[in-house]
């Protein structure tokens, strides 16, 4: 999707703490990307780059953990990780989505004042 | 010394505090907030003017567009309460905008508020607007295998519609795909075939509409 807003979204964010928490230098962001978001891994990090760029957060890295579809097949409770809906066990669409919807900032890590 | 800080936060934190205050008053007021998605072109504001023509729901239309306020002048010619947003380049709406046309809405004589997100099959599907849900719509001749091609907005969609199906005898759409992927992606979504301008399907799809806005209704504490 939309990786620069993405990208100014947890700029502005970090910032924000970066002042309430009176944190040293942010040496590296992690993300928790879900595969159904729709970010492009290399844009948002090049975005990430950019927007960090004078601020309080240059020389951030980013680091982005994609996390992979799982669903729980209602039906039969199998759990698989492809990216198919359909049960290969029992062949049921009616499923729930465990995992692969994630879109959170998971930590920072900081140098200590 | 690094200190490892845990947040665990959305990245998105900001805007869905916007969009959890209206989803708040919604329901509150009972009123049915619906996130019409898809792609410029595709006849979604056509499909609103139909909706809008049908007796016994009171609606209000949130436009989203780059430029000029041409789809709310369609509307409003119809007598529907409606803001138009112009979103300059964006490609999406967000809440705090949303939050704000509201404002001029007259949101209590409303039983149903539909946004028309900006024409795109990507980013809206991404940002929550407050909405019970959102609607993908396909236009026939977009093609049958735009559902995997854009599966996030598909998976998360309440409903699905293909419109202009008036067109199908004229294109090499692969209805066996369409509706075997759409059901992939989103066994619980029904699937409303509409051709807006003959006006077949639009009775199904308004009937869904009216009875969400009744469950709405009837879950006012």
């Amino acid at each position: 999707m939309h990786e620069l807003s993405l990208a100014d979204a947890i700029v502005s964010a970090l910032l924000k703490m970066c002042e309430d928490e009176a944190w040293g230098r942010v040496k590296k962001v992690r993300l928790r990307v879900g595969a159904l978001r729709q970010v492009f891994p290399e844009m948002l990090e090049f975005a990430f780059s950019t927007v960090v760029k004078d601020t309080a957060l240059s020389g951030a890295l980013l680091e982005i953990e994609e996390i992979p579809l799982e669903w729980r097949c209602l039906e039969c409770g199998n759990r698989w990780r492809e990216d198919s809906g359909v049960c290969p066990l029992c062949g049921s669409f009616n499923r729930e989505t465990l995992a692969g919807m994630e879109l959170e900032i998971h930590s920072v890590e900081v140098e200590e004042t | 010394m690094n200190k490892i800080v845990t947040l665990q936060q959305s990245v998105m934190a900001e805007d869905e505090k916007f969009a959890a205050a209206i989803r708040d008053r919604n329901t509150r007021m009972g009123l049915l907030m619906v996130n019409i998605i898809g792609s410029p072109g595709c006849g979604k504001t056509t499909l609103l003017e139909k909706t809008a023509l049908h007796a016994g729901l009171s609606m209000a239309v949130i436009e989203g567009d780059l430029a000029t306020d041409r789809d709310a002048e369609r509307l409003a010619r119809l007598g529907v309460p409606v803001v138009q947003i112009n979103t300059k380049g964006g490609c999406h709406l967000e809440a705090n905008v949303v939050e704000k046309a509201m404002e001029s809405l007259p949101l209590d004589t409303l039983d149903v508020l539909f946004i028309e997100n900006v024409g795109n099959l990507v980013c809206p599907a991404e940002f929550d607007l407050g909405e019970d849900f959102k609607v993908a719509v396909l236009s026939a001749p977009e093609g049958a295998d735009k559902p995997l091609k854009y599966p996030y907005l598909f998976t998360s969609a309440k409903a699905v519609l293909l419109t202009k199906t008036d067109l199908l005898p004229h294109l090499s759409f692969d209805m066996e795909m369409f509706a075997e992927d759409t059901r992939k992606l989103n066994p619980a979504a029904p699937v409303f075939h509409v051709d807006s301008l003959s006006g077949a399907g639009i009775e199904q799809w308004v009937g869904f509409i009216k009875l969400k806005a009744k469950e709405k209704k009837a879950n006012v504490r």
